[in-house]
């Protein structure tokens, strides 16, 4: 790749850190015109902005609103280079994310949700107290990867084996990955309820969605 | 006067936003807001002795909230209030309730910032998740025969009949949380005070409402908890609580959190959401005793030396600039467990700043609940909570401040890891109801340590 090349493609991740969406559109713009390779760009560009992303998050620098702005960044870019590609399966995994029926608790799953964007996955949040049933139904239409489950309540916890027991019942448990979290929920529950993968916190989960994806 | 009427009317017909949108437009409305103070995060000072700070943050919460308003999560609509209407508001809020009943009964009043009048504690393992009903009823009884607490929290039974498990949402959260309401009023009975105040609060509002009972469960002169959804959102359910405490004449408590790491964009910017928050309690949840404050998200302990001043500066910000009957409550989730060292200068550094910044506490001895370990607790944290809170009661600013950082200076380091603490089980002797030697011995060490530090304890 010419040098030119390689410093547009940093130019367009600085945009995506420094959460400029607008500029973030023109560049990723600029990018097909040069003629990169839309596939290898979405790679290098939010595989390594996420990473800068996370870091300045997992130090305090950047809050959520920074990873919201960002994300957006990211996503307008993204959509850019994904129209050049001639195929409509996208490379990025899809992840439904909500916390369960009767828990509003909703601070920890948004920092999930945003972190995750941050770091490239495509993630429709469903927001709290959410039907199991409810979040199965919009897995399967949004044809997901990922199932993601908040859980704060000693007494909402069962509604993430729920969820995974439907799954089973309705013959579909191998079409998602089960990622479970939130202030009680541990690695022995995950272990016991048959969850795909379980993170302590968000910059875990983002590890935790990236090992399943790559699998 | 606004009723609870007009703001459920707003709450159809206000202005009708994503909640994505709403959340960044905290964000943007404090970025804009902050230039115009000098508010500045220090950590040599979790409690800032800083006047003209304090009222610049009262003035620029009332700012952010009558700029960006509350979010009502059922509607997807923005409720807005003009100055007037706030200031009215704040002008006809109580200075003082009482909890509770006949010769148990106390009164609670607006503390002042180092105001020497003792705070009133509501102790207790917050709603914590019980084994059994035998269990459950010792550890309240021996919270309530602690004097130095004036209230006390319950919880909710974790399975039915040893069989069944307790499910939010379901017939059986109605039926576990009342129960274990139920189990409280006979346990401070047993204990010699049957008027004294208690508290508990489920998932749900139905079955909150179900723990109100004057002879078995919750009565109109304990306190009511509503709960203030993060950041200044309401939803109908929560509505549901604060309509059925109105009908009551009640103590309508209600807690916010400013995420720090959140909406707020920066440490001072939450302290300005958290004053923001009490307005939000007031005006939406119609609750009559606020607590403001934060909730940090990286670290598990509201201990922790941002939280501490945040929510410091949010109380002694509307202690000096209203009669709000404030709730502090800093203390109430460490990351350590029960029975450790770190649990109690954990939390005894956010009693410390409670007490000294105009707050009372009422959140129980809550913590970062493990999974679904029950008996969590015992009742000489609860004690602990009220002989700190109590004891700090008259320390000035620059006091606290030093014993906290000394505090902090210990605990610092562990809060990402650690100890994890035991259980009742583990800490008593469940046939005496009495703490094992070790535990006892470390606690009335760590007192006399408070008590050269300059507490003042009754005994
Ligand atoms: C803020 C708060 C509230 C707010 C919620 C505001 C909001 N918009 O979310 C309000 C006031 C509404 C509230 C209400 C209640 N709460 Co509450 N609440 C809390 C508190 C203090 C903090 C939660 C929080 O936001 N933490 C910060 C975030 C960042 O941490 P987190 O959620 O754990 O998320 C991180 C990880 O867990 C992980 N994660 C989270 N989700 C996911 C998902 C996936 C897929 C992955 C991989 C990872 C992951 O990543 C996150 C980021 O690092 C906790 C204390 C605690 N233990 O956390 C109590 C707590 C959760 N609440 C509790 C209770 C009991 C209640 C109430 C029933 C009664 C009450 N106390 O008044 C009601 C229930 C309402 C309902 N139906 O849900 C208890 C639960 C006890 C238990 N184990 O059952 C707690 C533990 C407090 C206590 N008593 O000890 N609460």
């Amino acid at each position: 790749m010419s040098d030119q090349n390689e410093k547009l493609l940093n130019e367009l991740k600085e945009a995506i850190i420094n959460c400029d969406e607008a500029e973030a559109t023109e560049l990723a713009h600029k990018v097909l015109d040069s003629g990169i390779d839309p596939v290898y760009s979405l790679q290098k560009v939010i595989g390594e902005s996420a990473v800068i992303i996370g870091q300045k998050f997992d130090d305090g620098e950047y809050f959520l609103p920074h990873l919201v702005m960002a994300g957006d960044a990211m996503m307008a870019a993204s959509k850019v280079l994904e129209s050049a590609l001639d195929t409509d399966s996208s490379i990025k995994s899809t992840v439904v994310l909500a916390t369960v029926e009767a828990d509003m608790h909703s601070v920890g799953k948004n920092i999930v949700g945003m972190m995750l964007k941050a770091s490239g996955f495509v993630v429709h949040d469903l927001g709290v107290d959410v039907k199991s049933s409810e979040i199965i139904d919009k897995a399967i239409a949004l044809n997901a990867d990922f199932i993601a489950l908040s859980s704060l309540l000693t007494t909402t916890m069962p509604y993430q084996r729920e969820v995974i027991d439907e799954l089973k019942a309705r013959g579909i448990r191998d079409k998602f990955k089960v990622v479970i979290g939130g202030g009680p929920v541990r690695q022995e529950w995950a272990d016991k309820i048959g969850a795909d993968g379980y993170g302590k916190d968000a910059i875990e989960a983002v590890k935790v969605f990236k090992k399943l994806s790559s699998k | 006067m606004l009723t609870i009427w007009d703001v459920i009317e707003r709450a159809k017909t206000g202005e009708k936003i994503e909640e994505s949108k709403f959340d960044m437009s905290i964000f943007r409305a404090v970025q804009a807001i902050r230039k115009d103070y000098n508010i500045k995060y220090d950590p040599k000072t979790p409690i800032p002795a800083d006047d003209q700070m304090a009222d610049e943050v009262f003035e620029a919460g009332l700012r952010l909230y009558l700029m960006v308003g509350s979010y009502c999560t059922n509607t997807g609509r923005i409720i807005k209030f003009s100055e007037e209407e706030v200031k009215e508001a704040l002008e006809n809020a109580p200075a003082e309730l009482i909890l509770g009943e006949g010769e148990d009964a106390v009164k609670m009043i607006h503390r002042n910032v180092e105001g020497s009048e003792e705070p009133i504690v509501a102790g207790g393992i917050q709603t914590a998740f019980y084994s059994d009903k035998e269990m459950m009823f010792k550890i309240y009884k021996g919270c309530a025969e602690d004097r130095c607490v004036d209230g006390i929290w319950g919880g909710v039974l974790g399975s039915i009949d040893n069989k069944y498990e307790v499910l939010a949402g379901a017939p059986s959260e109605i039926y576990g949380y009342r129960v274990a309401t139920e189990i409280l009023r006979q346990a401070i009975k047993a204990a010699g005070r049957p008027g004294m105040f208690i508290v508990n609060n489920s998932p749900t509002s139905i079955a909150t409402i179900g723990l109100h009972d004057r002879e078995k469960g919750l009565r109109p002169c304990d306190l009511f908890e509503t709960t203030g959804i993060s950041e200044l959102k309401i939803n109908y359910d929560d509505l549901n609580r604060s309509v059925w405490g109105l009908i009551h004449n009640g103590a309508l408590h209600g807690a916010h959190n400013a995420v720090i790491g959140g909406f707020s964009g920066s440490i001072e910017g939450a302290a300005i959401v958290a004053v923001a928050g009490a307005l939000h309690l007031v005006m939406v949840n119609r609750a009559n005793n606020v607590r403001p404050g934060g909730i940090p998200f990286k670290t598990k302990s509201r201990a922790m030396r941002a939280h501490i001043w945040v929510a410091s500066l949010a109380l002694q910000a509307l202690s000096r600039n209203t009669h709000l009957i404030l709730d502090g409550s800093i203390g109430d989730h460490p990351a350590a467990g029960p029975g450790t060292r770190q649990y109690l200068i954990e939390t005894a550094a956010g009693h410390i700043a409670s007490t000294v910044s105009g707050g009372h506490s009422l959140g129980g001895t809550r913590k970062f609940v493990i999974g679904d370990t029950p008996n969590f607790g015992t009742p000489l944290e609860s004690r602990w909570m009220g002989e700190i809170c109590k004891g700090a009661a008259g320390l000035s600013r620059e006091h606290a401040n030093e014993i906290v950082c000394k505090l902090l200076a210990e605990y610092e380091e562990h809060l990402d890891n650690p100890p994890r603490g035991y259980t009742y089980d583990e800490l008593y002797d469940i046939e005496k109801e009495q703490p094992l030697r070790e535990y006892a011995e470390l606690y009335e060490k760590t007192k006399e340590e408070f008590r050269t530090m300059g507490l003042k304890f009754k005994n």
